[in-house]
């Protein structure tokens, strides 16, 4: 940010500029978009709602006195005889990191305002989470055709089916959610809106490239917390 | 009237009231006389300054009342004012503080020669084990909980054959002897409550909790459930007796044991089968 | 990333006009402000009676809006604490009640009251209305998003109240919904109505999520020229940290509620361990009824200075405007808020000591609740020492100020019996806690509404509110709240357990008889006393008189609107530019005992002006 520049208003750096920009008028982040520090701080507290997830897995998965399924049995994938495990994980994880980094580039074009190559890489992004909701729909069913549920598990303690469900289907809502927000913000950019500053069908608040950056952050802290997520169920 | 007057009757009659209220708490019962201390600690400091910081309310208001023309004091800050006030509470809290960490270190190290009771709570009753002989209580199980087994103890464990089992909600207890309360739930969340002991824990289906104390009273007490457990909470009572060592012996003796439990059932199971052959 | 693309964008001037701002016309150096770094904001003006009444995205009809339905499901809560009190005193009157009505009313009353009313109202009510106008905005940052916020709240509502009428009624079990008995036969409302209470709160958090986050950016990013985080009205720093506290809290309780509904909707064992039910052992096995609890109150503790922060500050700007005297000590003042909220993440499980969790958190936790008490603490002596050589108007708004000091004190200092480990554990789960948080939650900050009430009443409407009614109302009001809750704690004292429907001859209590009828008494009379405030609204409404321009002779930037009451977007065709903080009350030298926050330097020569 070393080129932003505000009229009557110098730039310190390091720890003192930071906080001469918190001890100032107007505005805390400079040259932050609202909307922009609105996604940030609502993230933050996203975080919070994950943390709790993750946290009380943790405690069930060491209150329960009945033993812990071994992951890699359970989500091994059976493929030409051999049973591989974590193979399915592993792919929906590649695409999601992919999706994340389609999503960068179309910020980056979306900056440049090369609407087409921005809107594409929005559609890529999409069909990316896409593919991992559809992955997890089939992993879904795996385990719940081997008896998995919610409220039983034939592998061994019933909280693993409980907390699996409820953790990676609120992770899956949020990636949902992503994707029809990347479907309708690529008609918006084939469309012209942010070009055009039109404004916002309920919002009425004028276009702008930069909510694609906005939608960014989101599709990318989706994908940090799938790595979490990824971490406590598979590797542990 | 001027407002000042009335709120200066207010914090006179919260101090009458204190002084004269035939409200105020039971005699302790037990070794935890030193959690009474704490409360009354902690009761005249935060009542000093409760009155002081009113009194000093009230003279304000009566000083420095509306004056047409006059003028506040202009002060933002007094910095060394601020730091007095600051380091006289923070004496003041850490004062409070270090008694009620150090009875709270007894209160959850339990002596050696502490009697265990097994506390088992259900919806809406208690019912009590105590050690046999060896001094030790048997395991249990939820899942094992019948009729012919209350406490669910695992029949393969041995140290559960001489538990003493009272399926009552009236326990006796021996005078001046610590005792390790083990609380259990088999259903909801409960908390085993005399306020003559003045300890207490929730009862949490799923483990096991505990407290302990020493009665020191010799006397007949009311149990009271103290964690919301459902409709019935407000009748899940219970009621306890302190006796000296006589007296405990022989209630005690008069108690039946799991064996007996036992050897009983299998009777009336034997008795059930010749009649069923006649 | 990509950011090297934003870096090239230059922030212009919004005004081109006089950049000395507040109307003197003067250029000189000392009335200096810089220029504005974002553009006028572009609002949707309503056009019908649905877009500027009902779906109305302008933040002071929504923060009415917020104080309407709040106060509506408020009054229901009082009439369900009248309930209680029928019960517990004059149990032969209520020969109409059951167990079952009455642990429904303790819950449905505690959940109303401290979420559904105290939140919504600082937050959603005093929140909306104050923050534009007192950082100098001319609305939150996200106005559509902040109609939403409402109308989810109404949903909430709406939810919540439906629970009354479905099958079992609401839950029955306490406000704290503790597992496993929430959710089991045995317990009230444990189908329906524990489920519509989890949706209930699921939708509150969504709707709250999108309120605070316009309450955070607008203080953060959306403040006028010359309005630093220095010049903010305490008011704001408690509605905005209350906020922060929110957005990290709730979370906990979206996941508490969310798993427990699970609990009950699928046969989940989140929180249900094995469980043997009138002689049969139910399907549920492994899980921590106490992880709730942790959840619950990660959320809980929080939740009592999101109720406390605001009214902290609401006080503090009250005391300041009518002793006519700056606030002692702001910035001490400021950052016992932020510390407060900080802290307030680390204290959660002195609601658990008895609890059977592990006993050594108890050191912890006792430690940490009583440091808290030192910035609170601090924030007390500031409020007295404002008054100290202050020149105090005896207005009814001071008086629910003085109230609230009396309340506060007496409840903060209970505080400290019960957060500190041992000197809680005899008086936990009884009327000691009760009467407790009535006076620090309940009371006090019911003082802080009211005095805030009749303080902006003029701002809202144009018209004061009658003080001779007022006082009447506070005299009634203070005296009995404080004659229901001082002798409450001495049945603390006695070990009178709380959530009992009734005590039979227990011993203990025969003596408490007479004070729970004079308890009860005294909560119909200062009940029914809040019908004196409704009254005086609508005769005020009509016949009150005009206030004209900032009647309080306050400093602060919502009293320095063009037109009031204020329109939409708040301050005509020109932002305000702030020269000062808020408090430059009976300044040295000064022509008048106040110097508004616009006031550019030039124009108060003589005096000495504050450094801030």
């Amino acid at each position: 940010m070393s080129d932003l520049k505000i009229e009557g208003y110098e730039f310190k750096p390091g720890y003192r500029g930071m906080a001469e920009d918190t001890g100032s008028a107007q505005t805390m982040f400079k040259g932050v978009h609202w909307g922009k520090a609105m996604m940030w701080i609502f993230l933050l507290s996203d975080t919070f709602i994950f943390s709790c997830f993750l946290i009380s897995y943790m405690k069930g998965r060491g209150s329960t006195p009945v033993e812990w399924p071994n992951p890699s049995e359970v989500f091994a994938l059976h493929v030409g005889g051999v049973d591989v495990p974590l193979l399915l994980i592993a792919i929906m994880t590649f695409v999601l990191i992919t999706s994340s980094g389609t999503m960068a580039l179309a910020v980056k074009y979306g900056y440049e305002k090369n609407r087409k190559m921005c809107g594409w890489l929005i559609l890529a992004t999409a069909i990316g989470g896409l593919t991992f909701v559809g992955m997890q729909a089939f992993e879904w069913s795996k385990l719940i055709h081997e008896g998995v549920r919610p409220w039983e598990n034939p592998f061994g303690a019933k909280q693993f089916g409980s907390f699996f469900f409820m953790i990676t289907g609120f992770h899956g809502t949020h990636v949902s959610i992503g994707v029809i927000f990347l479907f309708i913000y690529a008609y918006k950019t084939f469309a012209g809106h942010y070009d055009e500053r039109k404004r916002g069908w309920f919002t009425s608040i004028k276009g702008d490239y930069v909510e694609i950056e906005i939608l960014g952050l989101y599709w990318h802290f989706v994908d940090l917390v799938w790595v979490f997520i990824f971490a406590f169920f598979y590797l542990w | 009237m001027h407002p000042g007057i009335i709120f200066f009757l207010v914090i006179l009659g919260s101090v009458l009231f204190h002084i004269f209220t035939p409200w105020y708490w039971t005699d302790v019962a037990s070794n935890w006389g030193s959690m009474d201390d704490t409360i009354t600690l902690t009761f005249w400091v935060g009542g000093g300054v409760f009155i002081a910081v009113c009194l000093f309310m009230v003279y304000c208001v009566f000083k420095f009342s509306y004056k047409e023309g006059r003028r506040a004091e202009y002060k933002p800050e007094d910095k060394k004012l601020e730091k007095i006030l600051t380091w006289a509470t923070t004496l003041g809290v850490a004062a409070l503080l270090a008694p009620g960490l150090i009875v709270w270190n007894q209160y959850i190290n339990v002596p050696k020669n502490a009697i265990h009771i097994d506390v088992m709570a259900w919806q809406w009753g208690w019912q009590y084990r105590l050690p046999g002989e060896d001094g030790k209580l048997g395991s249990t199980k939820i899942k094992n909980i019948n009729d012919n087994n209350p406490f669910g103890i695992i029949l393969e464990d041995p140290n559960g054959k001489d538990d003493i089992l009272i399926q009552s909600d009236v326990i006796h207890l021996k005078n001046n002897r610590p005792v390790k309360i083990l609380l259990r739930s088999v259903d909801v969340l409960h908390n085993w409550y005399v306020p003559q002991f003045r300890a207490k824990m929730d009862a949490v289906p799923g483990v096991v909790t505990y407290y302990w104390f020493e009665p020191n009273k010799a006397g007949e007490y009311e149990v009271l459930c103290a964690e919301y457990c459902g409709v019935g909470h407000y009748g899940m009572r219970g009621r306890v007796f302190v006796k000296n060592e006589e007296d405990y012996k022989n209630w005690l003796q008069e108690q039946e044991t799991f064996s007996d439990l036992i050897a009983k059932q299998e009777e009336i199971e034997f008795s059930k089968t010749k009649l069923a052959k006649k | 990333m990509s950011e090297d693309n934003n870096d090239k964008i230059i922030i212009q001037s919004q005004s081109s006009e006089s950049i000395s701002g507040g109307g003197s016309g003067s250029t000189t150096d000392i009335d200096y402000v810089r220029p504005a770094e974002v553009g006028d904001q572009d609002l949707y003006h309503g056009h019908s009676f649905i877009t500027k009444w009902v779906f109305c995205q302008d933040a002071k009809v929504i923060g009415v809006q917020y104080f309407l339905l709040a106060t509506f499901t408020g009054i229901i809560g009082l009439i369900l604490s009248w309930l209680m009190r029928l019960q517990l005193g004059f149990p032969e009157l209520a020969s109409f009640m059951t167990a079952e009505h009455y642990y429904q009313f303790v819950t449905m009353h505690g959940m109303i009251m401290v979420v559904y009313f105290l939140t919504a109202l600082f937050l959603g009510g005093f929140g909306n209305f104050l923050i534009p106008l007192m950082v100098g905005a001319r609305d939150m940052v996200f106005p559509y998003l902040n109609m939403v916020s409402f109308w989810m709240f109404f949903i909430a509502v709406v939810v919540l109240l439906a629970s009354f009428f479905v099958p079992g009624g609401p839950t029955g079990s306490g406000w704290t919904l503790y597992p496993p008995q929430s959710i089991l036969e045995g317990t009230p409302g444990s189908g329906m109505g524990i489920l519509l209470m989890c949706l209930s709160l699921i939708l509150f958090v969504a709707g709250f999520t999108m309120g605070g986050l316009n309450y955070l950016i607008t203080v953060l990013q959306a403040r006028t020229r010359g309005m630093t985080l220095m010049r903010m009205p305490l008011t704001v720093w408690g509605i905005f940290t209350a906020t922060v506290l929110a957005m990290l809290a709730f979370p906990a309780l979206l996941v508490g509620s969310l798993m427990m509904s699970l609990d009950k909707i699928l046969g989940t064992s989140f929180f249900m361990p094995t469980i043997l039910q009138a002689g049969e052992v139910l399907e549920y096995g492994g899980g921590s009824p106490i992880l709730f609890q942790h959840l619950f109150w990660f959320f809980g503790h929080p939740e009592v200075y999101i109720v406390a922060l605001p009214a902290f500050g609401i006080i503090s700007d009250l005391i300041s405007v009518h002793s006519r005297k700056n606030i002692f000590g702001y910035r001490m003042m400021v950052w016992a808020i932020v510390v407060i909220g900080g802290l307030s993440f680390f204290v959660w499980a002195h609601h658990m000591y008895v609890s059977g969790m592990n006993p050594w958190f108890g050191f912890f936790f006792a430690t940490t609740t009583l440091i808290i008490a030192v910035p609170t603490a601090m924030k007390v002596y500031n409020w007295v020492l404002t008054l100290w050589r202050g020149n105090i108007r005896l207005n009814t708004v001071m008086l629910w100020c003085l109230g609230f000091i009396v309340t506060f004190v007496n409840g903060g200092i209970t505080g400290i019996f019960l957060g500190n480990v041992t000197v809680d554990v005899p008086l936990s789960d009884t009327y000691f806690v009760i009467a407790h948080f009535h006076m620090v939650m309940g009371i006090a900050p019911l003082m802080v509404i009211m005095g805030a009430v009749y303080h902006w009443f003029p701002l809202v409407t144009g018209r004061m509110l009658s003080e001779k009614l007022g006082k009447w109302h506070f005299w009634f009001t203070f005296l009995g709240a404080y004659s229901i809750y001082f002798p409450m704690h001495y049945l603390g004292f006695i070990g009178v357990p709380r959530r009992y429907f009734e005590m039979y001859d227990s011993p203990y209590v025969t003596s408490a008889v007479g004070m729970n009828e004079f308890i009860s008494t005294a909560a119909f009379i200062v009940g029914a006393a809040q019908f004196i405030l409704i009254y005086n609204i609508i005769k005020s409404l009509k016949t009150g008189k005009p206030a004209g321009k900032n009647p309080w002779q306050a400093n602060s930037l919502e009293w320095l609107t063009p037109s009031v009451p204020p329109e939409h977007g708040n301050w005509g065709d020109r932002l305000p530019v702030v020269h000062r903080w808020p408090y430059d009350y009976s300044v040295p030298g000064a022509k008048e005992d106040f110097i508004t926050q616009t006031t550019p330097p030039s124009d108060v020569t003589n005096s000495e002006v504050e450094k801030t």
